[in-house]
């Protein structure tokens, strides 16, 4: 017995077609994509935008023509990079777009996965929700209470593997769930058909990024095979190995705990995780264990509305203003407040100044304090609690900059490069994550209804 | 001799919105162990690189990949306003330049 699983890298940022196709060749029993992360931050999660609904459609009808013609399931997850409600209806439209496009009939499976509010306040009062991160950090607070769930912008949980089951059991041939386990889209129709979970769900862990796991890493779909007491790994791309070693480095890969891995419902235990050379270009696995625990678990992920962003960014290519930064820093920071506290603005916004060059990039982490760099950058990031009060301090720092008198300066007329006009751009509402917290349910599908719609 | 001549991998990333996770990768076992047998990466070591306190600091040893694994809280969750790495892609330098006695 052996299940064939094609994993493609995540949709939405233009899919390999190649490797696709040779995968669709041998003959798999499912497709499976992955659509999001939180690895971008909150924004996405907070507004619900889509990053490229072009790129993202391009993707979808690569793989919904290729599982509909070959008559497999095509399994994705995380709709629209965060898994909101209104990510997942912008993803169904596409689907049904395409649909009409291409005369293609179907039935499609809509798991949906924002929760809502007043149900996580009665959860809340029940006990049943522990934070993930148990200190405060940043804007981020453990104790989360009612009106923070009200404050929050949108709410999802990140759904486990059976309600993708029960989708497909419903006869769905394509499903799309809002935000998704990485390792659900993938570990589910192996769990329908009985197979065992711990390298079932190794093999989700590793497939979930498509070839990322091979030598050279890269964006091509992978083959999972995974057999009884083994799970073999393969690239769609021939140019491309899977060894026993770029497969257990993949444990590693964004993770907090390389041997375990927490999952709803249980989890993957990899310390006797076995990793050997099957062939030349394929790599197996064998030993992983499932540790079923008591409560089923499931994450949840919520963003609120910071302020509004205005930003200006420039370069400096004058030794002497260089040498003076920090002073000048200093200087500005205090004008857009003497200028700002006049007017009825108040103090409702900051400002950062990241300077690259000196240490943009890791800011008080870094330990070189010396700048060596003959250009820096400049970076003034403002945030604002009105558009009006970013756009103001944002203003204001920029003419300074511009035309600040220091030490020494012998260049009168001007101190930044700025690379394009306008030198000011406000980017809108910020967003940071405010819930990342536990929810304990009562079975795997309690917040994860599911719509048939038949395309 | 430095770190970055003898690991294959030293590499940062977040492991979620909340923690970010440095791999530092050998091309062999005898290179880990190397490393390892001199107590380069410790708690104490990492506490004082990336200002934390070592109760914070979680180290693996993975054998498999002939790998050492360090995961640390970020500073501020992924996207908060006082944030300048939002996929923590770029905190590992400071790991690069470790002495190593050969």
């Amino acid at each position: 017995m052996e299940i064939k699983a094609l994993a493609t890298a995540m949709i939405g940022y233009g899919l390999p077609k190649d490797s696709l196709e040779r995968g669709i060749e041998k003959n798999p029993d499912f497709i499976g994509s992955d659509m999001g992360s939180t690895d971008s931050g909150p924004y996405f999660l907070g507004s619900g935008d889509i990053k490229d609904t072009t790129l993202l459609k391009k993707d979808l009808e690569l793989v919904i023509t290729a599982g509909l013609k070959k008559g497999i399931p095509v399994l994705m997850g995380s709709a629209g990079t965060a898994g909101t409600d209104v990510q997942l209806q912008k993803v169904i439209d596409i689907i049904k777009e395409i649909g009409r496009e291409k005369s293609l009939h179907f039935k499609l499976a809509a798991i949906h996965s924002e929760i809502d509010k007043n149900y996580l306040k009665e959860k809340l009062k029940e006990g049943k929700i522990t934070p993930l991160v148990e200190e405060k950090v940043g804007s981020y607070n453990p104790s989360l209470s009612s009106s923070d769930i009200d404050d929050t912008e949108h709410i999802v949980a990140q759904l486990g593997p059976e309600p993708f089951i029960k989708a497909l059991k419903e006869g769905a041939q394509v499903v799309v769930a809002g935000r998704s386990c990485d390792t659900s889209i993938f570990a589910a129709l192996p769990m329908m058909e009985g197979f065992d979970r711990g390298l079932n769900m190794h093999m989700a862990k590793v497939i979930e990024c498509a070839s990322l796991c091979a030598r050279p890493s890269s964006r091509d779909a992978i083959m999972g095979y995974l057999r009884e007491d083994s799970v073999l790994f393969e690239s769609q791309n021939p140019d491309l190995k899977c060894t026993a070693e770029s497969i257990a480095e993949h444990s590693l890969y964004e993770r907090e705990n390389p041997y375990y891995q927490v999952e709803p419902g249980g989890t993957l235990d990899m310390t006797e995780s076995s990793y050997e050379q099957y062939n030349e270009r394929i790599a197996k696995v064998a030993g992983s264990k499932w540790i079923p625990s008591p409560t089923y678990m499931v994450k949840l992920e919520g963003a609120r509305k910071g302020g509004y962003r205005s930003l200006t960014m420039a370069g400096v290519r004058d030794p002497i203003m260089i040498s003076q930064i920090d002073n000048i820093v200093e200087i500005v920071l205090n004008t857009v407040k003497s200028i700002l506290d006049d007017y009825v603005y108040g103090k409702d916004y900051s400002i950062r100044f990241r300077i690259y060059g000196k240490n943009g990039v890791m800011n008080k982490l870094e330990i070189k304090k010396e700048i060596t760099s003959h250009e820096i950058f400049i970076l003034v990031d403002v945030v604002g609690k009105t558009p009006q009060i970013s756009k103001s301090a944002c203003t204001i720092a920029k003419q300074k900059l511009l035309h600040c008198h220091y030490k020494g300066i012998l260049a009168t007329a001007g101190n930044l490069a700025y690379p394009f006009s306008p030198d000011t751009i406000h980017t809108g509402i910020t967003y940071n994550f405010n819930i990342y917290h536990l929810l304990e349910l009562k079975d795997p599908y309690e917040v994860f209804p599911i719509e048939i719609i038949n395309v | 001799m430095k770190l970055k001549e003898i690991a294959k991998i030293i590499r940062s990333k977040n492991a979620g919105p909340f923690y970010c996770t440095f791999d530092i990768i050998f091309k062999d076992y005898s290179d880990l162990d190397m490393v390892l047998k001199q107590n380069l990466i410790t708690p104490e070591s990492i506490s004082k690189i990336y200002n934390l306190p070592t109760s914070k600091i979680k180290i693996f040893e993975y054998k498999p990949a002939f790998a050492i694994k360090i995961t640390i809280p970020r500073p501020v969750p992924s996207g908060d306003i006082e944030d300048t790495d939002i996929y923590g892609a770029q905190q590992h330098a400071p790991l690069l330049d470790i002495s190593v006695q050969k």
